[in-house]
């Protein structure tokens, strides 16, 4: 027999799990069931071929690459922020972890007005990197680069209070057994810090695939050039094609989901055997 | 492999650590650091290990006649385990133990099959061969005192440093583990250091005890030597299982109620405050006042469960408490009833001048 609970001396199972189902079904899982069914109008072949026409795929193409690039790059320096807000004591401090949410608070839109600003060709930031002959604004670059700031807060707020919380003794071991301050952090610290990476690189990438704000002020949003998908969605609600816009979402959707999964899976894997202590 | 430590001295913040503390530890003697907690004796286990450093040029640490002071942790192979154990979650059992063969540099690495049977032999040396896939969250708590044991001594270390190894455990479980840690120390002979907080273990399980106060060793020597020679009233307290007798100090002699007793280190002048310290043991009871030297004592309580009987009695002249032991023989003969008056006769009475 399936048994949904073990008994247990915590009370309201059902009730908790009844409002926390609910909540679910009208706010996320609804609204998506309204995309597949909206989707469903489309004949098997319409759909396909509106998923792979030349403008969908380079779409796909850059919202799902430079999503995961601007995720990566923002593992590395997310990890490097998260290290220093979690290891050291110095003035300005509280600041920085303020401006770490910057990117959670700001209007996307008014983040991609700025980016566009600074790197634009007389920019702050863009009058520096013209003359080596880098194009930031109105190119693929400028996705990628608008991503990376949304991105950010992602992977430091998931990583941040597990470093926090890491025991310097195990540090000590790893010194005491003859492990140099590389090797502690490769074998001590990075694979307990690794669940949290993981899943600060699924949120990013996740926020990333569907970031619109920012993206379209910073990109010249030139068809099957610098166009995201979430733009070609709009693009195709604007023309009344909603069936052809919602299957666009809907496999936006379950790539999304599948890599969420996915990532879970390994997650689970990796923490099998500590927790319970 | 000896150790020596000279004039160190820490601070953490305002509040000394230690102070000027020196000590040598010979080639394959196990040493245990005694003394109530923020007496020092960690830090001091720390300083050795490279995991703090003194604060003033003085401040030496020498791994036999080598200075190693200003040697990195993960340079001077000292192999140290941690009260909490600090095993590595992520890892299993054997690779825990395989961490600080795995970590050497290429050159001095040794091969894998020579980890494998490394390991393998020194789980087999704690008991825990069948427990090698098994992951630190899956052991008691012994099992990983044991893992971290191991750990330790896989570096085959110079010196092997041990931060209250049984102070997380139940008493069942410190005790069989004490048994065991005298036992392989035997076997194996590393030089050793544990702080302790349990007098009981550093008297039944170190070659020498050091006792600390404050920062200061206060005394160190074989158990023998600081069970049966305190040094100070502290010490005489610290190691417990002893009556403190107030009394006044006068040209050689203490008085305690009725009675005089010689006190030869007492100087003569005006009469001062002292306090006698007796033994338990060391204290003979009798129904009949017989001689002189003897205090008039009621029984408020006594219990006769063990090897041995308890008696606490209360002085008659000013209430204060103290405890007696004696064997289930003496016991049987002497009878006591509750709230009987009897008289006891002090004997091996040591007596330090008030505030010592």
């Amino acid at each position: 027999m399936l048994r949904l609970r073990q008994r247990g001396v915590l009370p309201g199972f059902r009730l908790t799990l009844g409002c926390a189902l609910l909540y679910l079904s009208l706010i996320v899982l609804i609204p998506l069931a309204a995309a597949f069914v909206k989707a469903s109008e489309l004949s098997p072949w319409q759909f396909w071929h509106d998923l792979t026409t030349p403008r969908a795929l380079a779409a796909f193409r850059l919202s799902f690459g430079a999503a995961f690039l601007a995720a990566l790059a923002n593992l590395f320096f997310g990890l490097l922020v998260a290290w220093v807000l979690a290891r050291y004591q110095f003035w300005g401090k509280r600041v920085m972890d303020a401006l770490v949410d910057l990117p959670f608070a700001l209007p996307t839109l008014v983040a991609g007005i700025t980016l566009a600003t600074l790197f634009a060709q007389n920019g702050w930031i863009g009058r520096w990197l013209a003359p080596l002959g880098i194009k930031v604004v109105y190119t693929q670059l400028g996705v990628f680069v608008a991503l990376l700031f949304i991105g950010l807060p992602f992977v430091v707020r998931t990583v941040q209070p597990v470093l926090e919380d890491l025991d310097l003794e195990l540090e000590e071991a790893a010194a005491s057994l003859g492990a140099n301050r590389r090797q502690t952090f490769r074998r001590v610290i990075l694979p307990s810090v690794r669940p949290a990476l993981l899943t600060g690189f699924a949120l990013a990438f996740a926020r990333g695939v569907g970031e619109y704000g920012s993206v379209i002020f910073i990109s010249s949003n030139l068809p099957g050039k610098t166009e995201i998908v979430p733009l070609l969605i709009v693009t195709k609600l604007e023309q009344f094609d909603y069936a052809g816009a919602t299957a666009i979402a809907v496999v936006m959707l379950l790539a999304s989901f599948a890599l969420l999964l996915l990532i879970n899976l390994f997650q689970w894997r990796s923490s099998r055997y500590h927790a319970r202590i | 492999m000896s150790v020596e430590v000279r004039n160190i001295t820490k601070k953490f913040g305002a509040y000394p650590a230690l102070y000027d503390v020196s000590l040598k530890v010979g080639t394959g003697e196990l040493v245990a650091l005694l003394g109530p907690s923020g007496s020092g004796k960690t830090t001091l286990l720390r300083v050795i290990a490279g995991l703090e450093f003194p604060d003033t040029a003085e401040g030496r640490v020498l791994f036999h006649g080598e200075d190693v002071t200003d040697m990195p942790a993960h340079k001077r192979r000292a192999g140290f385990a941690f009260q909490h154990y600090a095993l590595f979650r992520h890892l299993d059992v054997f690779e825990n133990v395989a961490f600080g063969l795995r970590v050497r540099s290429r050159r001095t690495r040794p091969r894998e099959a020579e980890i494998r049977e490394h390991v393998e032999r020194l789980l087999k040396l704690v008991q825990l061969e069948s427990f090698a896939k098994r992951f630190p969250s899956q052991l008691s708590g012994g099992q990983r005192q044991r893992v971290s044991l191991a750990r330790a001594l896989a570096i085959e270390p110079q010196v092997l440093l041990l931060d209250e190894p049984f102070g997380a455990l139940d008493a069942k479980v410190r005790k069989e583990l004490r048994q065991w840690l005298r036992k392989l120390h035997e076997e194996i002979h590393v030089t050793t250091l544990f702080v302790t907080h349990d007098q009981e273990e550093a008297l039944e399980v170190a070659d020498r005890v050091a006792i600390l106060r404050e920062g200061r060793i206060e005394q160190i020597g074989t158990p023998d030597e600081i069970y049966d020679h305190p040094a100070t009233p502290f010490v005489y307290d610290f190691l417990g299982n002893v009556n403190l007798f107030a009394g006044r100090a006068r040209e050689g002699a203490v008085i305690i109620g009725e009675i005089k007793i010689p006190a030869p280190g007492m100087t003569g002048g005006p009469e001062t405050p002292a306090a006698a310290f007796v033994r338990p043991h060391d204290i003979h009871v009798t129904r009949e006042r017989s001689g002189t030297a003897t205090l008039a004592a009621r029984v408020r309580h006594s219990h006769a469960a063990g090897a041995l009987a308890h008696l606490e009695l209360e002085r008659l002249d000013n209430g204060e408490p103290f405890t007696v032991q004696l064997s289930k023989e003496q016991f049987r003969q002497l009878r006591p009833r509750l709230g009987e008056r009897v008289y006891v006769e002090l004997r091996n009475v040591r007596v330090f001048p008030e505030g010592s």
